[in-house]
């Protein structure tokens, strides 16, 4: 009796195994399929039946495509977005964190109520009141209004979960700093911040993801060429070059590879981030 | 707690300035802006013109667009939502198991929901491609005919709530993380009982994780409504406005088109359309989300 459930035990575990491995490559799949179609040349992408890998690596397809897709400067302007953006989240959610986390003030609960509710706020609501508002002081082409909004708080979510994080670092260390006459400025980023340092990095990449992926934000407010961000290049190098998928699938690689191997490099940081999303809310 | 004083106060309203000045420049004013330019007409290059309710008797008298873009996006997020919840959840719950190289696997369910969403909707367009892409070779190798994948109005939804599915791998993190949180204790407990594994899973795992099915449903739900890249990227709205989803209409009326009014007028009732749905989804959980120690 106990051999036999101990047997069917071993059977499940066989049977999810198999089918885990199945999904997940599955998962796999578009990836693998992306970077075997771009280094095919025109005859072995549109063979009958479909190649698996190509018969020679057609690498000289990322040269072509590099002539019309200019990678390096998509990514310039991609960083000079991101990176001012992760700044801003970073200092300003911080800040507004320790105040919801530390300081006792006049109308706390009800400006926790409005910021953390704001979170529920659906973007796309508010896209064109806030360019209205850009165009109106003539800032409405160009990174500003990109960057700008990381300043100013830095999103409802991210202050929630470092305020998560700050309640749960005992009190005694901020009130015996107070007591050797340290200002809330450097308990903040000489005390609290070092100890939350793993959802810092979280909130960090998750923001560079956040930027590099945006869409509707560089179509409303880039409208020049030579600044569009990877995004936008890649739907405009598309609808460009609508069937020569050989080039688009090398196009994709490009835009993808990057975050890809951040996301590998940070993994435990991606995880943590989302789990804890999850879990504190 | 630091105690109040007008010096603590003084520092607190500092330290949440930026935070305030977003929630007021960010969220408050623009959507008093939006019910303002709702009431006009108005293309952006002249002054705007009071026109009261006009764009929403329009709307919902004889805008073509408006009640196929609504039944759209909630074909849509429906599908999304459910299916994604229901992938979800069995991965999660398969690889709660014992898996081989699960952290692995769990990195690799997690992977399309960082990479841009503009990149993997044009590979997925790849596959879907009617001639040369690898789901009709699958189909013909079955005998069936071909599909037009994201060219026929009545496949083009149900393809992309695939993509959707697909990405949506942080679900599948948050599962994870709940079910290693339910006590081992609590199913061994059932097991004295002698159990067996529905009744583990009914009576423990299910309860124990309505809360984050919660979470994850209202999120997901939240997030898909407002789907996009897709729509602007592979379809246009198209075929027959089959994927005119919300967000793309209004960037549609607003941005293609500078109808600064009209859009405005469908991001406001856009706006009451997610708040109804979450208030209907949020007025249904005292029902069936188990909270511990009640």
């Amino acid at each position: 009796m106990k051999m036999a459930s101990h047997n069917s035990d071993r059977g499940t575990s066989i049977v999810i195994a198999i089918l885990i491995s199945v999904l997940g490559l599955a998962v796999l799949f578009p990836f693998f399929w992306m970077a075997r179609s771009s280094l095919m040349s025109n005859i072995e992408i549109y063979k009958y039946p479909p190649l698996l890998l190509p018969r020679s690596w057609s690498f000289v397809n990322y040269a072509t495509t590099l002539r019309a897709f200019p990678f390096a400067r998509y990514i310039v302007n991609t960083l000079s977005i991101a990176v001012p953006s992760i700044v801003g989240v970073l200092l300003t959610s911080s800040f507004a964190a320790y105040a919801f986390a530390r300081l006792d003030f006049p109308l706390k609960k009800l400006w926790f109520t409005l910021v953390i509710g704001s979170m529920l706020m659906p973007t796309a609501v508010t896209i064109i009141p806030i360019f209205v508002a850009w165009s109106t002081i003539g800032l409405s082409n160009g990174y500003t209004a990109l960057i700008v909004p990381a300043f100013l708080g830095g999103g409802a979510f991210n202050i929630f979960l470092i305020r998560q994080f700050f309640m749960t670092i005992p009190r005694d260390l901020d009130e015996a700093a107070i007591i050797d006459g340290a200002s809330h400025g450097r308990i903040l980023f000489q005390i609290l911040a070092p100890l939350v340092r793993p959802v810092l990095i979280s909130v960090g990449l998750f923001t560079f993801i956040l930027y590099w992926n945006d869409i509707l934000g560089p179509l409303i407010y880039v409208s020049r060429t030579e600044q569009n961000t990877i995004s936008q290049g890649l739907a405009n190098f598309k609808s460009g070059f609508g069937t020569d998928w050989k080039a688009i699938m090398a196009a994709c690689c490009m835009a993808i590879v990057p975050p890809v191997s951040i996301y590998f490099a940070g993994q435990k940081y991606f995880i943590e981030g989302i789990v804890l999303s999850g879990l504190k809310a | 707690m630091t105690k109040r004083t007008p010096r603590t106060t003084l520092t607190a309203y500092l330290f949440l300035a930026p935070a305030l000045l977003g929630l007021f420049f960010l969220t408050i004013f623009p959507m008093l802006g939006v019910i303002g330019i709702s009431l006009t007409k108005w293309t952006g290059l002249e002054s705007p013109t009071y026109i009261g309710l006009d764009n929403y008797t329009e709307i919902f008298t004889s805008d073509f667009y408006f009640a196929r873009s609504v039944a759209a996006t909630l074909y849509f997020a429906l599908g999304a939502v459910i299916s994604g919840i229901i992938y979800s959840f069995t991965v999660a719950f398969m690889l709660n198991k014992k898996v081989p190289a699960r952290g692995f696997w769990r990195s690799v369910f997690f992977l399309p929901y960082i990479v841009p969403a503009i990149g993997t909707s044009i590979v997925w367009s790849w596959m879907y491609e009617a001639n040369f892409g690898v789901f009709n070779y699958v189909l013909r190798l079955l005998k069936i005919a071909k599909v037009q994948w994201l060219q026929d109005p009545r496949m083009a939804t149900p393809s992309i709530i695939v993509m959707a599915v697909w990405g949506c791998g942080s679900l599948i993190v948050i599962f994870l993380a709940g079910l290693q949180n339910v006590p081992r204790s609590y199913l061994e407990a059932v097991e004295i009982d002698g159990g067996n594994a529905w009744h583990k899973f009914r009576h423990i795992t299910i309860p124990l994780m309505t809360p984050i099915i919660f979470f994850n449903f209202l999120m997901s739900m939240i997030s898909n409504l407002q789907i996009f890249v897709p729509a602007y990227a592979l379809t246009q709205g198209g075929p027959s406005d089959a994927t005119l989803y919300m967000v793309y209409l209004i960037y549609r009326e607003g941005f293609m088109r500078n109808n600064f009014g009209h859009a405005s007028a469908l991001s406001l009732i856009f706006f009451v359309f997610i708040a109804i749905l979450t208030a209907l989804f949020f007025s249904t959980s005292r029902k069936w989300i188990f909270y511990e120690g009640e």
